[in-house]
């Protein structure tokens, strides 16, 4: 089949438009999708960062509540309103200990051991027979 | 290619069609990007443009054990476009208003209020009526006045004190907020009235309600973020932690003083926004995030400050003074524990404490002055063992009336009992004026005078929180022929009782004079350290031995041979002494107003805590009708002491720690 040089060019135009076309969109709709992709990052970004930030201001807002519930005043109300019957530690209900506690704790432990005017505990063994 | 795939005027037409597209496309890009581009860019950004501040967060300011006692707390005001709304949202207005705990025909009349009516002919002349520049009336300093924080006054400039009128122009709210505003835009209608853009709801709603208001979906209602301050324990320690105002100005005490540390930096952001007013995140251009303010701890001690506030309370109930005062700190190293005056205030109602009672914002222990009474007694007594002039056990005689002193006769003050022959030792316990006296001539006016100036007085301590005052003390070119016989007792001079606290913790320190400090470390958000405080020792004012033997002295006055057995704190040897100082009235020093006051110490052989207790014009209740610091602040001294060794764990008797000691670490096999 034989075509003329104007068909030829003018069909080789046509295929050459129709694949840039192709191309270009291509390409054009992957530039789309990235920037797409980008914004969604970014927006996700910008929510999570938000999200961050309430819940760092949340927990100062518990935190300034919890302060806010102990302060002594609160407390002593509340002592009174559930009727616990807290009282402040008096220096008489206080046991000072100034000797080391290792120490002291293991003389008083050991202190029945070694001391002759007890009796020793006896120590029985059964022995079996043979017969 | 066949020849019947298209007819050649048919292919021409298809090629021409897309090369007039690719043709028309490329012009409109050159069009859009190359010849209108400026323009179009003015327009784009003129509406697409968007700048977001973002406010940083105010430091908290804890306590030595991490309790709070200031912090931010984010709150919305809560706005309204009256043009925005929708009919069908009119439903929901109910709901809003028990949200935002409002009447409902008052949210009613502000969503329905679309239209503002124009504004007087001649706006200026209301404008210099209804509001006078700050600066004018209470000549403030310019970071106050420029904060607009104070509000007109009829006094006129100079006549209120200067820490006063800065604390009364906190006092006052910021100039209120419109309740409405029109917008920059905003163009009259036909009739000249004015839309109304936004108008305020409500202020101060938590987050957790906000989040409710957002999910009834009104159309047009919003809120805007702000960081309010608040004060958990109320009015704990309210005098050095200070207070911020509405407008997140500091005003007061630590929010002041520290507040380069705490207020942090604002960031900001710009971008651009959609169609819906919303941020296009991948469109910012700049962005500098903020920087949270850091904390601050404090060498204060909830507890040891309740402590001393619950006993305030009981003082004021019990005496009903003009004021008081109570001082706790370590004399080990000058940070104090625990600070409360009476009269006192809320930091969160700062705003509704009425003008008459300004003074309750002062932290008295450092601005207001007093005669200190016999207290004092502890400078000439120092002073003379320091020089060797005298020991404990030296005699004077207590019971002359006049003694010739630098080629004058000298009239020396009268005492409340009749003493004969003391020793130095007696003269501390039984506080003998003329003992004073005659210590104080034995060191001579320079010697005596510079010993005075070296346990601090007539010098601000330098306690950070706001203003001090230095007290008066006049050097011996100014003294008359009494002074040396009525100053070594406390007349005379007038000093802080922060000031009288810090010189008896000279004695307790072993010597020292330490500044006083509240400030125990800064740290940033993540709580890494910015910067640490410790022990300031501005100078050796005695040896080590003599404040010893001061201690020992003073020992004796809290025993029944002294003057205050009621400071006495079973199984403990408390030092201290006691002073009763007359109030001048009218010029007079009056016999029915006294400043009775208890500063003392202990353990005295290893003093762990300083106590002073101050009271301002008891008499009226007190018994006799004389407040004697013996009667009405040494209890509250031992009754304070006696909580305070449970609660900081202080050991009777407990030998002073020796010098460097060699650690043995680690495991045993």
């Amino acid at each position: 089949m034989k075509t003329s040089d104007t068909h030829a060019f003018v069909n080789q135009l046509l295929v050459c438009l129709l694949v840039t076309l192709g191309c270009t969109g291509s390409v054009g709709m992957g530039i789309v999708w990235m920037r797409h992709q980008i914004s969604v990052t970014a927006n996700t970004d910008r929510i999570l960062a938000a999200r961050l930030v309430e819940i760092e201001r949340r927990c100062d807002e518990t935190k300034a509540l919890v302060a806010a519930e102990q302060d002594p005043d609160v407390l002593r109300r509340r002592n009174a309103e559930w009727h616990l019957g807290f009282v402040p530690v008096s220096d008489q209900q206080v046991v000072r200990f100034t000797q080391d506690p290792v120490q002291e704790l293991a003389a008083r432990r050991n202190a029945d051991l070694f001391t002759n005017d007890r009796a020793r505990p006896v120590v029985s063994f059964q022995v079996a027979q043979r017969n | 290619m066949s020849k019947g795939f298209a007819s050649s005027y048919r292919t021409g037409l298809i090629a021409f069609s897309l090369l007039a597209s690719f043709a028309g496309v490329g012009g409109r890009l050159v069009w859009l990007h190359v010849i209108a581009r400026d323009e179009l860019l003015r327009s784009v950004a003129k509406v697409r443009s968007r700048f977001d501040a973002e406010t940083a967060r105010r430091g908290d300011i804890v306590d030595a054990r991490d309790r709070i006692l200031a912090t931010s707390r984010s709150l919305f005001v809560v706005n309204v476009d009256p043009s925005w709304l929708r009919e069908k949202d009119e439903t929901k207005w109910s709901q809003l208003a028990a949200l935002l705990g409002r009447p409902l025909p008052e949210v009613r009349k502000i969503l329905t209020t679309k239209f503002r009516e124009p504004a007087p002919a001649n706006p200026a002349a209301a404008a210099s009526t209804a509001a006078r520049p700050a600066d004018l009336v209470f000549n403030l300093p310019p970071s106050t006045a420029a904060a607009g924080v104070a509000t007109g006054s009829p006094e006129p400039a100079g006549a209120v004190d200067p820490t006063l009128a800065e604390l009364d122009a906190a006092n006052r709210e910021p100039a209120d907020e419109p309740a409405d505003d029109t917008g920059d835009e905003a163009t009259p209608d036909q009739t000249g009235r004015i839309p109304i853009q936004w108008a305020k709801l409500a202020d101060d709603i938590p987050e957790s309600v906000m989040s409710e208001i957002d999910r009834l979906g009104i159309r047009g209602v919003y809120g805007t973020r702000s960081y309010r301050r608040t004060y958990p324990h109320n009015q704990l320690a309210a005098h050095i932690v200070g207070f911020v105002n509405k407008a997140q100005h500091p005003i007061a005490g630590l929010e002041r003083y520290a507040d380069f540390y705490l207020r942090g930096h604002d960031g900001w952001r710009e971008g651009e926004r959609d169609g819906r007013s919303r941020e296009l995140a991948q469109f910012r251009t700049r962005e500098v995030p903020p920087a949270d303010g850091y904390n601050v701890k404090l060498s204060i001690n909830a507890n040891v400050q309740d402590i001393i506030e619950q006993e305030l309370a009981a003082i004021v109930e019990r005496y009903q003074p003009l004021k008081a005062t109570i001082i706790v700190s370590d004399p080990r190293d000058g940070f104090v524990l625990g600070l409360a005056n009476y009269p006192t205030f809320n930091p969160n109602d700062y705003n509704k404490v009425p003008r008459d009672e300004m003074s309750r914002f002062k932290n008295i222990a450092v601005t207001d002055i007093y005669d200190p009474g016999s207290v004092f007694k502890i400078v000439p007594a120092s002073g003379a063992l320091e020089d060797g002039l005298v020991t404990p056990d030296t005699v004077f005689d207590c019971s002359l009336e006049k003694i010739e002193y630098q080629g004058l006769t000298r009239k020396l003050p009268a005492e409340d009992h009749h003493f004969g022959n003391l020793t130095v030792a007696e003269i501390i316990a039984h506080s003998s004026n003329r003992g004073a006296a005659q210590l104080a001539m034995r060191l001579g006016d320079e010697r005596f005078f510079a010993y005075a100036r070296a346990f601090g007085f007539g010098q601000v301590t330098g306690l950070p929180g706001g203003y001090e005052e230095a007290g008066i003390m006049r050097p011996p070119a100014k003294w008359d022929s009494l002074t040396i016989t009525r100053m070594p007792m406390g007349q005379g001079l007038s000093v802080t009782p922060m000031q009288m606290h810090q010189a008896m913790s000279v004695i307790a320190s072993g010597g020292l004079l330490l500044r006083p400090q509240v400030v125990r470390r800064i740290s940033d958000v993540s709580n890494e350290m910015v910067s640490d405080f410790y022990r300031v020792a501005v100078r050796r004012v005695v040896s080590e031995r003599t404040a010893r033997t001061m201690a020992r002295l003073l020992a004796r006055v809290a025993t029944k041979d002294g003057t205050a057995p009621e400071a006495a704190i079973p199984g403990y040897e408390v030092a201290g002494k006691t002073g009763t100082a007359q109030k001048y009235i009218d010029g007079k020093p009056s016999t029915t107003h006294h400043v009775a006051s208890f500063i003392g110490f202990f353990p005295a052989s290893n003093p762990q805590v300083a106590i002073s207790v101050i009271v301002d014009d008891a008499d009226a209740h007190a018994p006799g009708g004389i407040a004697y610091g013996a009667k009405v602040a040494a209890p509250s001294f031992k009754h304070i002491g006696e909580q305070l060794i449970t609660y900081l764990d202080i050991k009777a008797g407990a030998p002073a720690p020796a010098g460097p000691a060699l650690v043995w670490e680690g495991g045993r096999r």
